[in-house]
């Protein structure tokens, strides 16, 4: 099944080199199996956004070639980053990325390869996040966590992730607005994170939107605010952390496409033009709200920006915070 | 009446031929990954994601689900054949499953790694049906305290692994501790032991580890000149093959334990299934009457945590299903597929799609029926592998390792790793240490770990936190397991002195 799909592809691409002669290099294809690489083992969440999209891809018929996700896992992104790095030049290469591969360079000495050296090709979203508690929580409002941390400096607890993953330095962001502080306990997993505050053995936590979702629904869980640009869909009535009273833009969290360094200029042309028409077909809108996620599409050149600045307040937070910036 | 509403609902829905095929299909693809060392259910499901969304999200599920619990059958097969461990819950089995073959007794190990996981992954089911809600809601009182208890009594564990010296026996435990610390370390983002290797960051995989020391280091230690190259007994008769009645019986308690401790640790979303059989192996040595048998080839050390690997399936399915947590890599992603069929994961779920959760049930007794019936004939055939003469049989061993590990994540690296920790296999061996405490060691130090800081973060650095009751029990058993042999030991001494003949 496989072999006449690549024969037909090399014969797509015989003629097309025929037709375009010196304009060969204009119209580039690929013409064999595609790696997508992501910094998560299968079940994390940037495996789990590149197997959607290798399905919506095939469903909407978009990629000629097959497209297969590549895990190489550790070090936070570093090891994902490497190894996109090591392919030089290969056009059928490509990663993806999220704002963490940006903090990770920032903070660790073995990340010598950071997100400058990849060739940016599209920004696909940027991930909102809410505020939850345990329905049976005393705290109604973010202004009551608020109070009643800096009433209790240090007591309360928030299970999240890693010290440089998206919910710390929300958490960091606030702490330094608002002047109180609270604990941040570390878990490997999404599910340990949620299972822990279900428990009611944390306090708080900033979970994805849909995740938080069901649990609301089921009466278990309480949002106090949202991390969003625009207010989300599913909460309606949850004011955002401005309108809590709490004027912070914590940096976002975004999922990019990233490529080797040294993609020849049409092979990255391409992958841009995928992602383009990726984002305008039905599946990848229905990804969206299904998971309760923010469109932010962006080109090569936007998603540079968006890297800058990222990185810009990080180093910011991280200096704030006392966390060691190596770069 | 609901359950038996819901189950005969169930049914229904998962005797459809289309069901019934996707059931198959997913259970024997299960038994081939779980047989082949490297490629693990997690990589599969996640895979086969993208195929699934022009599928009925039902059979859908149900195929999903059959590779995740029907790897657990096929994970036992290069362990008890090839000492090469197929799945890193069948770590332990290992131990006892490769000297009965060495025993000539391949068959029985092998049959009796079907029934136990057909018996415990029934029981899994049974109670998946009967007891998910309240269960699921019991384990969110299971935190960070509690999971140290419980891995420090797993560690514990180690005085019942230990060969003679109780001594090398914690010191391999002690490199093991120390290979599970490197990699980025999870609260501070920066990284041990590395020495700047960007390869290392993500830390050493077990399994690569657990390969290299079991697999890699027994067939060092089998190619040495002075030993005639041997070539294992294999029985002739398919009668002789098959585990006997007397096999059975004697793992009666093997059955209930595997099922029970299994199921329990499953439904932890901080275990996992490795745990799971190594407790219930540890379990299954403290009460056996012949304890200093257990490493020398005993069916029961088979059962035991062939069986815990199963309960543990569908023990995991639980906070999935009744809570939308998912506890490992291979639940996390049957969780994104039930959202990217549509469903709504989450405390509702049973409630609002019934047809789903049953027919998931249902099918899951079908597909451990399918398993038993598939798994046993095929004893005989795999037993019949071991015929082979060692000059054949050694690079075949070397070969599946090295594939298994670099299938892993295609690094040339983990190979090198491979190597290494060959050599310190073969090492271990020549210099009588046992091996097993060092994977033990390096499976539960990182969970271990993480779950005492956690507690610590939890309580500001009040140590206190331990005291609840659940730690206190785990703790306290884990500190009687290491006391009794120095009272043994203590006490022959002092037979000796009281009467000079003992």
């Amino acid at each position: 099944m496989l072999a006449p799909r690549i024969l037909k592809s090399f014969a797509a691409c015989a003629l097309a080199l025929a037709a375009v002669g010196a304009h060969a290099q204009a119209a580039w294809k690929p013409t064999k199996p595609v790696d997508l690489i992501v910094h998560t083992g299968p079940g994390g969440g940037s495996d789990l956004l590149a197997r959607a999209i290798v399905s919506m891809l095939e469903k909407e018929k978009l990629l000629p070639v097959r497209m297969q996700v590549q895990n190489r896992t550790g070090g936070n992104g570093a090891v994902a980053a490497a190894a996109i790095a090591e392919r030089k030049d290969d056009p059928h290469t490509i990663g993806l990325m999220t704002s963490v591969w940006i903090a990770n360079s920032l903070t660790s000495d073995e990340a010598a390869v950071t997100v400058h050296d990849l060739k940016p090709i599209a920004r696909l979203m940027e991930e909102p996040a809410v505020f939850a508690v345990r329905a049976d929580s005393p705290y109604k409002t973010m202004k009551d966590f608020i109070e009643a941390a800096r009433a209790r400096p240090g007591q309360l607890k928030q299970s999240g992730g890693s010290v440089t993953s998206r919910d710390n330095i929300i958490r960091q962001t606030l702490q330094h607005a608002t002047g109180v502080k609270w604990a941040f306990v570390s878990f490997q997993g999404g599910g340990e994170r949620l299972a822990a505050l279900l428990g009611g053995h944390v306090d708080m936590m900033v979970i994805e939107p849909q995740e938080a979702g069901e649990h609301v629904r089921a009466g278990k869980l309480r949002v106090l605010a949202q991390i969003a640009r625009k207010p989300l869909p599913g909460y309606a009535g949850v004011p955002t952390l401005k309108e809590a009273g709490y004027d912070v833009t914590p940096t976002p969290q975004i999922r990019a496409v990233v490529a080797p360094p040294g993609m020849p200029a049409a092979a990255a042309a391409y992958w841009q033009d995928l992602f383009a028409k990726l984002h305008q077909t039905d599946s990848w809108r229905k990804y969206i709200a299904d998971n309760q996620l923010e469109e932010d599409f962006g080109d090569g050149a936007s998603l540079a920006k968006s890297i800058a600045q990222i990185e810009k307040e990080m180093r910011e937070q991280y200096t704030l915070a006392g966390t060691k910036v190596v770069r | 009446m609901d359950v038996l509403n819901g189950l005969l609902h169930g049914f229904a829905v998962a005797m459809t031929p289309m069901n019934l095929v996707m059931c198959l299909v997913g259970t024997l693809l299960g038994t081939v990954i779980g047989v082949l060392p490297g490629l693990g259910p997690a990589a599969t499901i996640a895979m086969l994601l993208p195929l699934t969304l022009k599928l009925d999200p039902t059979g859908a599920m149900i195929m999903l689900a059959g590779i995740y619990y029907g790897a657990k059958y096929g994970g036992s097969t290069t362990s008890i054949l090839l000492n090469v461990p197929g799945e890193s819950a069948s770590i332990v089995t290992c131990l006892d499953g490769y000297q009965l073959a060495r025993k000539g007794r391949a068959g029985a190990a092998l049959g009796m790694s079907a029934i136990a996981s057909f018996v415990a992954g029934t029981f899994g089911v049974v109670a998946l049906m009967l007891v998910a809600p309240p269960l699921a809601q019991l384990s969110l009182a299971f935190s960070a305290p509690e999971y140290f208890g419980l891995m420090a009594l797993g560690l514990a564990m180690v005085v019942l692994l230990a060969g003679e010296s109780l001594t090398k026996a914690l010191l391999a435990m002690f490199v093991g501790l120390w290979i599970a610390t490197i990699g980025t370390d999870l609260f501070t983002s920066t990284s041990r032991f590395t020495f700047g290797q960007v390869s290392l960051l993500g830390g050493i995989e077990f399994v690569t580890v657990a390969i290299g020391v079991f697999a890699v280091g027994e067939v060092m230690a089998n190619m040495e000149p002075t030993k005639a190259p041997d070539v294992l007994p294999v029985p002739k008769g398919l009668r002789n093959l098959l585990p006997t009645w007397d096999d059975i019986k004697r793992c009666r308690f093997a059955f209930l334990n595997g099922s029970i401790v299994g199921f329990i640790i499953g439904v932890l979303p901080g275990a996992g299934g490795t745990i799971s059989s190594f407790v219930s192996y540890g379990i299954e040595k403290a009460v056996s009457k012949h304890p200093e048998k257990f490493g020398t080839g005993v069916i029961e050390g088979v059962a035991a945590p062939e069986g815990a690997n199963n309960a543990d399936t569908a023990g995991a399915l639980v906070p999935l299903l009744t809570l939308g947590i998912p506890g490992g890599s291979s639940t996390a992603i049957l969780l994104a597929a039930l959202i990217l069929w549509g469903f709504k994961p989450g405390p509702l779920f049973i409630q609002e799609s019934p047809e789903l959760f049953w027919g998931l049930v249902a099918s899951m007794y079908i597909g451990n029926v399918a398993l038993l019936l598939l798994n046993i004939p095929l004893v005989p055939v795999f037993a019949r592998l071991l015929k082979m003469p060692g000059y054949a049989m050694y690079p075949m061993v070397l070969g599946v390792a090295i594939v298994g590990v670099y299938s892993d994540a295609n690094s040339l690296f983990d190979l090198g790793l491979l190597a290494g920790f060959g050599l310190l296999g073969y090492a271990m061996r020549k210099f009588d240490y046992p091996s097993a405490p060092l994977v033990l060691g390096l499976v539960l130090g990182d969970a271990m770990e993480k779950a005492l800081r956690q507690a610590l973060m939890m309580s500001q650095g009040d140590i206190a936190v331990l005291a609840r009751p659940i730690p206190t029990v785990l703790l306290s058993i884990a500190a009687l397991l290491l006391v009794v042999p120095l009272f043994k030991k203590f006490n022959a001494v002092r037979m000796q002195m009281i009467d000079p003949e003992v």
